[in-house]
């Protein structure tokens, strides 16, 4: 395995050459490629994964990592072009599933293999690449359909609970994390950080905060802890920028008149002078006043932060780009909340007083638009604002002997926390690969249905490949594959190995769940991928791949 | 038919268990908290060490389900909790969490004696939670879009599922781990607001609660809030502000419901309905179950408190 793991400082490549491949020699190179990677990945499979270790670029401990999307991150030029295409390929779509899903990179590798090997030996027979393609890809959806028939609802913390065990094998990880997303739900803003003690612990945030805190230390001077809090504010939105007091005026005026007790002024900055202005009302003990950033970091983000604000707090938004008059500003365009609050990095509210139809019907659009957009970051960033808008955050801290040891866990509990939002949101499946054997009888009633070569060809091929993730899991958990597929077959449909008790037992009703979302989309992913690659003719190297090549 | 001298509105209405017993109960007034120790013949300001000349308005009262043992009586207003240790004789305030939410009604776990757990919806601050039999609250809203609570149901099973059902403005929302977080139920938009709700006696098993809503409809879900269908078209008609279920639910389907200021009663699970003497009515309790022989303890629209016989 050694050979096959090549870290990012690796200087033992051979230089490329122009080349030109065709077939066989595209399909055996991506064959060889594909083995590579899957052989290393194979191993992390199940809740009993093999740790597979990268040295690293710099000096000190190596990386210690058991998720394939991780693995195949790390690896990115192999010795053998050829088989280096066949690598990258795979690469590519098990980094997607990693991104989308958070698990299943192992799965959809063994799924992947099994395909392209199966569809190989098809087309070195004779048949042909491009209807086999089509008819996976119908084979697919079969799968689909099947695994979509097993769905089980997960609701409430034990079963959460028990879909993170199934992915983290963590069992203190997976009760925090049952509980967390149990309260903060599938879109909940959930964060994880480096801690101190030996615990894991976790703090829930109720409302919504955001990044920039206080605009004046001077507000914060006074107060214990560096936070300032006010009671039943008017809010002020905007994304404007203040340099005279005098533009503050109309803003002040409104909410004296208006009988505010205290303002929380939103804003991209306000001079030294205007906030003269605003310490001199404090001081005077007129109105407790708060002057905090805007929302996010970019324009972008910040025109989405004041429209979840002023659907939260009812207010509407003074944008920049809108030129706008500020004499006439009135009470009612401020937002109200039950609490706001500043500290040096981070501000937020708390009982936020929108109108609660036009809030729903804000997330709804947002729960529309995440279920379209399919950009990872995109995707991220909209759940980020459900959850920030369905009213509260979650804080996982957790420590570590090592740095080593904190990242690892750390990506365990990123990746297994995305994957239950999958779960939450589209329900599970019976778990250890059983789900996927369940579907062979669907595959095998169309098999004997049907006489195309083609279509044969990929039913057969997809009946092999299903079994494999089971196989690969109940040989990683130390039992041998075949002795457990007889005993499965005795004990009915339903039965697998519960490889944590190693015992035979019904996956559902003993609550061993993987999210369908995950292996859903692992299969959609392996097969549609494998059958693509089997279309691959002709490989053409770059003269110089290093100059092309994007990591 | 006993009335009590002061004029003024109830809100709300609760019964000790014992009352067959204790004859214990008290209403929710504009006025004050009154309490009645002989079945509501009459009744005496309660909150007697907390200046009840100062005409603090009860919005919302419970009593703990293990009253004859703790004697605990809790009681919502503006800025807070009210808590008597002695059967409501004296009482203390306890603030909630500033800025001062006005408390709008109250559910007390019937697991109290084990758990402590007490919970508060408020007018414009959502639910308050208290882990504590009252001592120190803390709001939990994750996932309540609409924090105006009108009412607030524990499922008689709490101590298991930890289920507990909140009516806003908007909607009916779900808490399935105690009241930390909330969900929306399928309860259909054009039902809101609801106004009252009552969850069967059976409810671990049978999944079933009802909801009275504004629009005039008694709703009923028979999975614990996912679907729901309508009920008592035709007879019902006005807001339906209580709703009240018999104690020995589903065996005996007694449905009654405060439709705007008059009582109706269906003996059979809200399929027909007839109406009950009396009118000008705000609040109820079934002391003692609505079978042939009970009586209901009605608040009154203008104050004061009457006995109406479930058949005349």
């Amino acid at each position: 395995m050694g050979a096959l793991l090549l870290s990012r400082d690796q200087k033992s490549a051979p230089k490329p050459v122009p080349r030109v491949e065709f077939q066989p020699v595209v399909g055996l190179g991506f064959r060889r490629g594909i083995d590579a990677l899957v052989r290393v990945i194979r191993p992390t499979l199940g809740p009993l994964p093999r740790h597979v270790a990268l040295p690293r670029a710099t000096s000190g401990s190596p990386e210690i990592l058991d998720d394939g999307g991780a693995i195949a991150r790390r690896i990115y030029q192999l010795p053998d072009l050829d088989a280096d295409a066949g690598a990258m390929f795979l690469r590519h779509i098990l980094w997607q599933q990693h991104e989308r899903e958070g698990d299943g990179t192992a799965t959809a590798a063994v799924l992947f293999q099994a395909v392209y090997d199966g569809g190989l030996a098809y087309v070195a027979a004779g048949g042909n690449a491009m209807l086999l393609r089509r008819r996976l890809e119908e084979g697919a959806r079969l799968l689909l359909c099947e695994l979509g028939r097993q769905v089980l609802p997960v609701e409430g913390q034990e079963a959460i609970e028990r879909v993170a065990l199934a992915i983290c094998g963590d069992p203190g990880l997976a009760n925090r994390l049952g509980e967390i997303f149990d309260i903060i739900g599938e879109y909940g803003w959930f964060e994880v950080r480096t801690g101190r003690g030996r615990d894991l612990e976790r703090e829930y945030v109720e409302g919504v905060y955001w990044e920039g805190g206080a605009l004046s230390w001077q507000m914060l001077a006074d107060r214990p802890k560096a936070r300032v809090e006010l009671e039943s504010p008017a809010i002020f939105i905007s994304d404007l920028e203040f340099d005279e007091p005098e533009q503050l005026a109309p803003v002040l005026r409104a909410a004296a008149e208006a009988g505010y007790r205290a303002l929380l002024i939103i804003a991209s900055r306000i001079s030294d002078r205007a906030m003269g202005l605003l310490a001199a009302n404090r001081q005077a003990g007129k109105m407790a006043i708060l002057a905090v950033r805007r929302p996010g970091a970019s324009l972008h983000e910040a025109v989405d932060g004041l429209d979840d604000l002023a659907h939260l707090t009812g207010g509407r938004p003074v944008v920049s780009q809108a030129s706008p008059e500020l004499g006439s500003f009135a009470a009612e365009h401020f937002g109200r909340a039950r609490i706001a609050w500043a500290s040096k990095d981070y501000w937020g509210i708390t009982g936020g007083r929108g109108d609660p139809r036009g809030l729903r019907a804000h997330i709804t659009t947002l729960r529309a638009a995440y279920s379209r957009i399919t950009g990872p970051d995109d995707r991220k960033r909209i759940r980020a604002r459900i959850g920030k808008l369905m009213g509260g955050s979650a804080t996982l801290w957790l420590a570590g002997a090592t740095d080593s040891e904190v990242n690892f866990r750390k990506d365990v509990a990123e990746r297994t926390a995305e994957a239950v939002r999958g779960a939450l949101i589209e329900g599970a499946l019976p778990g250890g690969g059983v789900a996927l054997l369940a579907c062979r009888k669907a595959l095998a009633d169309r098999l004997a249905a049907v006489t195309g070569a083609d279509e044969r060809a990929s039913l057969r091929i997809l009946l092999a490949a299903i079994e494999q993730p089971f196989r690969a899991l109940v040989s990683n958990a130390g039992h041998e594959p075949a002795e457990i597929m007889a005993a499965l077959d005795d004990a009915g449909p339903g039965f697998g190995l519960d490889v944590l008790s190693g015992r035979i037992v019904d996956m559902a009703r003993e609550g061993v769940l993987d999210p369908a979302s995950v292996q859903k989309a692992a299969v959609w992913r392996a097969v549609t991928g494998a059958a693509l690659a089997l279309t691959t003719d002709v490989l053409v190297h770059h003269k110089n791949p290093a100059k092309e090549f994007n990591p | 038919m006993t009335e009590n001298a002061a004029l003024d509105f109830v809100y709300g209405m609760a019964v000790s268990p014992a009352f067959p017993e204790d004859g214990c109960c008290f209403v929710a007034r504009t006025s004050g908290l009154f309490r009645s120790e002989d079945a509501g013949r009459t009744w005496t300001l309660g909150p007697g060490n907390l200046d009840p000349g100062a005409g603090l308005a009860v919005l919302a009262v419970a009593v703990s389900p293990a009253f004859g043992a703790d004697r605990m009586v809790f009681a919502g207003v503006a800025g807070g909790v009210l808590r008597s240790l002695d059967r409501g004789r004296n009482w203390e305030a306890i603030p909630l969490p500033s800025p001062p939410p006005v408390v709008s009604c109250l559910a007390v776990s019937p697991d109290f004696e084990q758990d402590g757990y007490l919970f508060a919806g408020t007018m414009e601050d959502g639910v308050f939670r208290s882990p504590d039999r009252g001592r120190s609250w803390h709001s939990w809203n994750f996932g309540l879009l609409d924090l105006r609570c009108l009412a607030l149901a524990a499922s008689p099973g709490f101590a298991r599922d930890e289920t507990l059902f909140v009516t806003t403005e908007t909607a009916l929302y779900r808490s399935t781990n105690g009241g930390r977080a909330w969900r929306e139920t399928g309860l259909p938009l054009e039902a809101s607001p609801a106004l009252s709700l009552a969850l069967s006696p059976a409810f671990p098993t049978d999944g079933v609660l009802f909801v009275g809503t504004d629009a005039g409809t008694l709703q009923r879900s028979r999975d614990r809030g996912r679907t729901w269908g309508a009920l008592g078209s035709g007879a019902l008609d006005g807001s339906i502000n209580a709703v009240l279920l018999s104690p020995e639910y589903p065996h005996k389907q007694d449905v009654l419901v405060l439709c705007d200021d008059r009582l109706w009663l269906s003996r059979d699970d809200g399929a027909t309905w007839k109406p009950l003497e009396g009118e000008g009515i705000s609040a109820v309790a079934a002391p003692i179950g609505l079978g042939a022989g009970a009586f209901i303890l009605a608040g009154m629209v203008e104050g004061g408190a009457a006995r109406i016989p479930v058949e005349s």
